[in-house]
């Protein structure tokens, strides 16, 4: 009986010691089986891209689903904040004057300076989270109307009065403006009066857009001739408007914003967020949103053929001819700007 | 002990109401009395009356909050003087086109409110059907601002919730005797007389729900306000969507949605006192 079953055990062992090492390999990639990563983050093209370069083959790897929650950054921000102390999403996708405020008030993870994640990415760009994407507030404006790219000053001229258009505020494009309006009137958004009191000289405007079908198709009439919007989607969606036309202003130059990723604190699956992230913020991933988005990339290993390279903010000298506004203020004078803008810009 | 067996048997189901329904509801009225702190997005420790401090010392609050209720005062009006006739055909037609206008009116409420305001966009907009109807013809050479105006959200809400005006007077009116009406006519009463005197008297109940219902949609509606009147028309609304989803000043936004609340409750006690007032005196008559 004991030799048999030393014999058995014997052969278990060894057959274990063959197995082990082959079993392992799945095993691992097998770990995050039946785990779930819910990813916050807005819909269309960056939905398309994220599923086919970074959810497709996460989900490969890691045998993990990744739940994709689509919609605005004020509906995630309401989630991870009502969820602080018990998150439910793991990654969210937040606006440049969102993320500083979330990691202050805890909600997402502080960057890690070590992490190749990090140190891939421009010098200076992650505030508050890591930098996704690079794009600039400059002016689309109607070519049959603005002879030549126009400068921020050219808004103000009398012969375009009343056809301005403007995107709905809050938003970035909203602060972009009041930033610029208060340098061309000597200052900064440190003084909202002088801002408010600028971007009001534009007054009657013309159209307050909230999806850019609606912008261009005004422009294409003729009945807008400026609007200060944001590259990127921008420059993709003109390749169907001919007569439409993206300046970056040179003084001040284009307004950078930013779109960030954010781990958020205490997430229920940390590693396959991290995964995800790298992925995410990878070279394969941030060449498809340069190429295809006119997202410029953080990534200083992105290398873009010089047609995409032309529209896309990618070089450092770029990088640094941008007007960076000082946000984490803009953030804190959040509501009361909304009121002025009500009141002063919409005449409520 | 057998009268109260019923009861328990509800018992669950009404804890389960309890939970799932009020307690958002109690959460709001908490979170109303709360503030962010200084640069933060969390809520700060402690109760304060300060939203409502705000609410008040705001005109722009005390503006949108008149604004509301003209625009959904007149919606009610116009949904009553354009349903009234549709109410009518509709009880007293038979057969096939009854149904058929029952069924039409029927679209709006099973759509939502956001298709039919996308589709107003484009009847409606600059470069919508009616501005280019209009500049084919001549009439005009630049187009016509409908929408971002009082007018355009007016007609957004009338078309939205002219369902919850239509149905109640139906009701009403298809359950008045129709021997009242040919009395009245047999006794010399014209058909405008047949109207004031007879049929209106005796749709009121029908009336005073139809406008309760439209009057609490409109004042709390946000979807028509926000695409028709392109963020250049206030409401209530719209404000507490700014607030809540844009500023993320959720316990001011709470603070807004209080007060819609109270409105609302408001307006049910009214209609509810209306109502007994009317029964009273036709029973003294």
């Amino acid at each position: 009986m004991r030799d048999t079953l030393s014999r058995r055990a014997i052969a278990a062992a060894l057959a274990a010691s063959i197995a082990l090492p082959a079993m392992m390999a799945p095993a691992f990639a097998q770990d995050f089986k039946g785990k779930t990563l819910v990813v916050g983050v807005w819909g269309g093209d960056i939905e398309r891209l994220l599923r086919q370069n970074v959810v497709g083959p996460l989900e490969a790897e890691t045998g993990a689903k990744v739940e994709l929650v689509l919609g605005g950054t004020g509906d995630r921000l309401a989630r991870i904040y009502a969820e602080k102390a018990n998150p439910t999403m793991d990654i969210a996708f937040l606006n440049i004057y969102e993320a500083p405020q979330a990691l202050k008030d805890g909600v997402v993870e502080a960057p890690d300076p070590k992490s190749p994640l990090y140190t891939e990415i421009w010098d200076g760009m992650n505030n508050g989270c890591y930098a996704m994407s690079l794009v600039g507030l400059g002016i689309a404006y109607n070519k049959k109307l603005v002879s030549s790219p126009p400068e921020w000053a050219d808004m103000w001229k009398p012969e375009y009065k009343g056809k301005i258009a403007v995107a709905s505020y809050p938003g970035s494009e909203g602060d972009g403006l009041l930033g610029v309006a208060a340098r061309l009137s000597g200052k900064d958004e440190h003084d909202a009066d002088a801002a408010f009191a600028k971007v009001s000289e534009l007054k009657p405007i013309a159209l307050t857009y909230t999806n850019l079908d609606e912008a261009f198709a005004m422009m294409d009439a003729g009945e807008v001739a400026m609007a200060p919007m944001i590259s990127g989607y921008v420059l993709a969606a003109l390749k169907q408007h001919p007569d439409i036309g993206f300046s970056f202003p040179k003084n001040p130059g284009p307004v950078l914003v930013r779109d960030m990723l954010c781990l958020v604190k205490n997430s229920p699956n940390p590693e396959l967020a991290k995964k995800f992230a790298e992925l995410a913020l990878g070279v394969k991933n941030q060449t498809d949103y340069a190429e295809q988005l006119y997202f410029g990339p953080t990534n200083k290993n992105v290398k873009l053929p010089e047609s995409v390279s032309a529209d896309v903010i990618d070089t450092p000298e770029e990088v640094s001819s941008l007007l960076q506004l000082d946000w984490p203020y803009v953030i804190t004078q959040r509501s009361d700007w909304t009121q002025r803008w009500n009141k002063d810009v919409l005449g409520q | 002990m057998r009268s109260s067996t019923p009861l328990l048997f509800l018992l669950p189901a009404v804890a389960l109401s309890a939970v799932v329904f009020l307690a958002p509801f109690a959460w709001l009225i908490y979170a109303s009395f709360k503030t962010q702190g200084a640069g933060s997005l969390l809520m700060a420790d402690g109760l304060t009356v300060k939203n409502y401090a705000r609410l008040v010392a705001d005109s722009y609050f005390a503006a949108a909050f008149v604004r509301t209720i003209g625009l959904s005062a007149l919606t009610t009006l116009l949904t009553l003087v354009v349903g009234l006739p549709v109410a009518r055909l509709i009880a007293t037609g038979s057969g096939r086109a009854k149904g058929l206008l029952l069924a039409l009116m029927l679209v709006p409420l099973v759509c939502g409110a956001l298709l039919p305001s996308l589709g107003m966009i484009h009847l409606l907009g600059p470069l919508g059907v009616v501005n280019g109807t209009l500049k084919l013809l001549g009439l005009t050479t630049s187009s016509i601002k409908f929408l971002g105006t009082t007018g355009g959200v007016v007609l957004g809400l009338v078309q939205a919730f002219l369902p919850l005006m239509v149905l109640p007077l139906v009701n009403t009116l298809s359950r008045l005797p129709r021997d009242v009406e040919h009395a009245a006519s047999s006794l010399g009463a014209s058909p405008l007389r047949v109207w004031r005197r007879v049929i209106l008297p005796l749709a009121m109940p029908g009336i005073v729900a139809g406008a309760v219902l439209v009057f609490s949609a409109a004042f709390t509606a946000f979807v028509t306000p926000q695409v028709l009147g392109q963020g250049k028309i206030a409401t209530f609304g719209t404000v507490a969507y700014q607030q809540a989803a844009l500023v993320l000043d959720w316990p001011f936004a709470s603070t807004l949605a209080v007060v819609v609340l109270v409105a609302i409750g408001l307006a049910l006690i009214l209609s509810a006192q209306f109502d007994r007032l009317l029964r009273r005196r036709r029973l003294a008559a």
